[in-house]
């Protein structure tokens, strides 16, 4: 049953990625083929596989007990949040903390996940950024 | 002979205590670098080549220390795809689905230790073809127009079969959903965007790494959460040692896949990862039941390490021949040679020859000394696993942060990674093969853009895909690779069946 939702889900991706590329403004300066025919080509195969999917479906997989779910949607608003802040609030601050959240979640005392989170990533990001020279965000509100 | 003596004067190059230093210091920032999820050899060499400006440092000892990073980072990739299931960068992609099997079944060392060993014989036969072959197979790669790329690039394709797993639809679809990550970004011959949807961050397309780490590590660690045991050694330390037996049973694979390896890495633009590829899909087949990749074999391992090796060595023929990097380090090196006042080319080898040979000599070496300096660090990267995983899983991941960021300094990849997250646990729980998707991703940009080259050139005509002999003969080969399942099997019964009578 699952497969068969995967199936009408990715046909649906095939069938919208072909849309948009019959959608393509093709300029008089392109190559004979242009940019639309290797698209639809994946379309068609994508979806021709899809509708295997829909016909032949595998067997369900096990799906984690549901107080997953909430722990799952966490660590991925983590990243997001994340992604967000890591600029202004520098990269020190937002990975330990990070860490510490996984930390804590694969079983750590939160002293143990804190201090492990900040020493780590600090002496990572000397590491990178003296010995590597690779920027990272210092953080805005640090100046 | 010429070549003998040129290259005794070589290694009077390499053996200079500084050279030696170099090769020494390089190999082992590159296996660091290598380890370190997300920083590639590419990354390791675009780093330190200012480095070699401010010592001014001469081309010799340059090019031998960025060299010396190139090979170190590719071992060192294949290290987290053992022990970590996180492709470091392309050519570990296909390592890590028999590496990690072997780890999870306790085999880390071993596993380890053969792809030290696999990537020391590659390396090492491929500076052989290197210094015997170069300007030899250099006109031969030279043939290889857009039609014979293309059809390379559908051979590289029918490698598909050996990473599908149970289902082939499913793989097919995971190829596609690569494919189609390929195609977003600036079209680079008519010039609009395709896919954007108005993200200006997305008009130099998906980037490799991004992709990889969200859908490889990020989904890992979703994985390991839901597994949820807490303080848990993630696979047991077992043996450390490669036992004599298993090596001498993967030395044909290792032998095959390194002239398979180093003959695809001459040609420019195709590298260690297609070689990879195709390396392991070619034992898998000739193996067959004998062998069992997929399930933590050996020589899934051997294959792929001992290719991508080889492709690095073969790579830098095109470079020191004809001035055409192979790939993107390669592109690097050039850049890094040009700059230092040595121009690569036919020339290279009169003018410069303690340059060429020098390199040459010191590849040996670095082979060498990467093995020697990894195979100790076989038992250390083992113990390493030993770390508990609220620490050792954050701590990959900060890691990962900091590849993913600095691809282009923006905190949209990180999304983008998430997101892939996301993406790669649905699929793993699923079934969807993941390597397909990578493999996708690095094709589908050279298949279509080559196929475009050709029509233009043809200006619309097919025939001229089929059009030289070298074309043909992979087409050919593209053929049998996807037809040959069925074959064999056939062969097979009707063998067993005679057997049987007797």
């Amino acid at each position: 049953m699952t497969d068969r939702i995967a199936g009408a889900l990715i046909l649906l991706l095939a069938l919208g990625y072909g849309l948009e590329a019959s959608r393509m403004q093709v300029s008089f300066l392109s190559d004979p083929l242009g940019p639309r025919p290797f698209p639809y080509i994946i379309a068609i195969l994508v979806g021709l596989s899809a509708l295997w999917l829909l016909f032949k479906p595998d067997p369900n997989p096990t799906w984690p007990p549901p107080r997953f779910w909430p722990v799952l949607g966490l660590v991925l608003l983590s990243l997001v949040a994340y992604a967000y802040l890591v600029v202004p609030l520098g990269f020190i601050l937002t990975t330990t903390l990070e860490m510490t959240l996984l930390s804590l979640l694969f079983g750590a005392r939160w002293w143990q996940g804190l201090i492990g989170a900040l020493l780590f990533t600090l002496g990572v990001y000397f590491l990178f950024t003296e010995g590597l020279g690779v920027t990272l965000p210092v953080g805005r509100i640090f100046g | 002979m010429d070549i003998l003596q040129a290259l005794l004067n070589g290694f009077g190059v390499a053996f200079q205590p500084l050279n030696l230093l170099f090769v020494v210091l390089g190999c082992l920032v590159g296996t660091l670098i290598g380890v370190l999820p997300g920083i590639g050899p590419i990354s390791g060499v675009a780093l330190l080549v200012p480095l070699t400006f401010a010592l001014k440092m001469p081309p010799e000892s340059a090019l031998i220390l960025l060299a010396g990073i190139y090979y170190g980072a590719m071992y060192g990739g294949s290290t987290t795809s053992i022990l970590l299931n996180i492709p470091g960068e392309t050519s570990s992609v296909v390592t890590a689905i028999d590496g990690h099997k072997l780890t999870k079944q306790g085999q880390a060392g071993p596993a380890l230790a053969m792809a030290a060993w696999g990537s020391f014989i590659a390396g090492t036969l491929s500076v052989v073809g290197l210094m015997t072959l170069g300007p030899l197979l250099a006109q031969w790669a030279i043939r290889f127009g857009p039609a014979e790329y293309f059809a390379l690039m559908v051979f590289g394709f029918s490698t598909l079969s050996a990473l599908a797993g149970k289902n082939m639809f499913k793989a097919l679809i995971a190829t596609g959903f690569g494919l189609m990550l390929a195609t977003v970004g600036q079209d680079p011959q008519s010039g609009i965007s395709r896919y954007t949807f108005g993200f200006l961050q997305l008009e130099d397309g998906m980037d490799f790494l991004v992709v990889a780490i969200g859908l490889f590590a990020v989904s890992e660690v979703l994985m390991l959460l839901e597994e949820k045991a807490p303080g848990a050694v993630r696979a047991q330390v077992g043996r450390i040692y490669l036992s004599f037996k298993d090596f001498m049973a993967s030395l044909s694979t290792i032998l095959r896949s390194s002239v398979l390896g180093f003959l695809i890495g001459v040609l420019p633009g195709a590298g260690a990862s297609i070689a990879s590829f195709v390396a392991y899909t070619t034992e898998k087949r000739l193996l067959g039941a004998k062998a069992r990749f997929g399930e933590g074999d050996l020589r899934g391992v051997a294959a792929p390490e001992s290719a991508n090796n080889a492709a690095a060595g073969g790579a830098m023929i095109p470079l020191l021949t004809l001035g055409l990097p192979g790939s993107g380090t390669t592109a690097i090196m050039l850049g890094a040679l040009v700059s230092l006042g040595v121009t690569p080319g036919p020339q290279m080898f009169e003018k410069n020859p303690e340059v060429v040979w020098g390199l040459i000599a010191s590849m040996y070496v670095g082979n060498a000394v990467l093995l020697m300096l990894n195979l100790p660090l076989v038992g250390l990267f083992v113990r390493l696993l030993a770390v508990p995983a609220w620490f050792l899983i954050p701590a990959v991941l900060a890691i990962s942060f900091i590849g993913v960021y600095a691809v282009n300094n923006n905190p949209f990849d990180l999304l983008l990674m998430a997101v892939f997250g996301l993406l790669g646990y649905l699929m793993r729980k699923l079934e969807f093969p993941l390597a397909p998707v990578l493999l996708g991703l690095v094709l589908g940009y050279l298949m279509e853009i080559n196929l475009r080259r050709a029509m233009t050139i043809s200006n619309g005509d097919v025939g001229y895909l089929f059009s030289s002999p070298i074309a043909v003969g992979l087409w050919v080969l593209a053929g049998l690779s996807l037809l040959s399942p069925l074959f064999i099997a056939r062969f097979r019964k009707q063998g067993l069946g005679r057997e049987a009578e007797l």
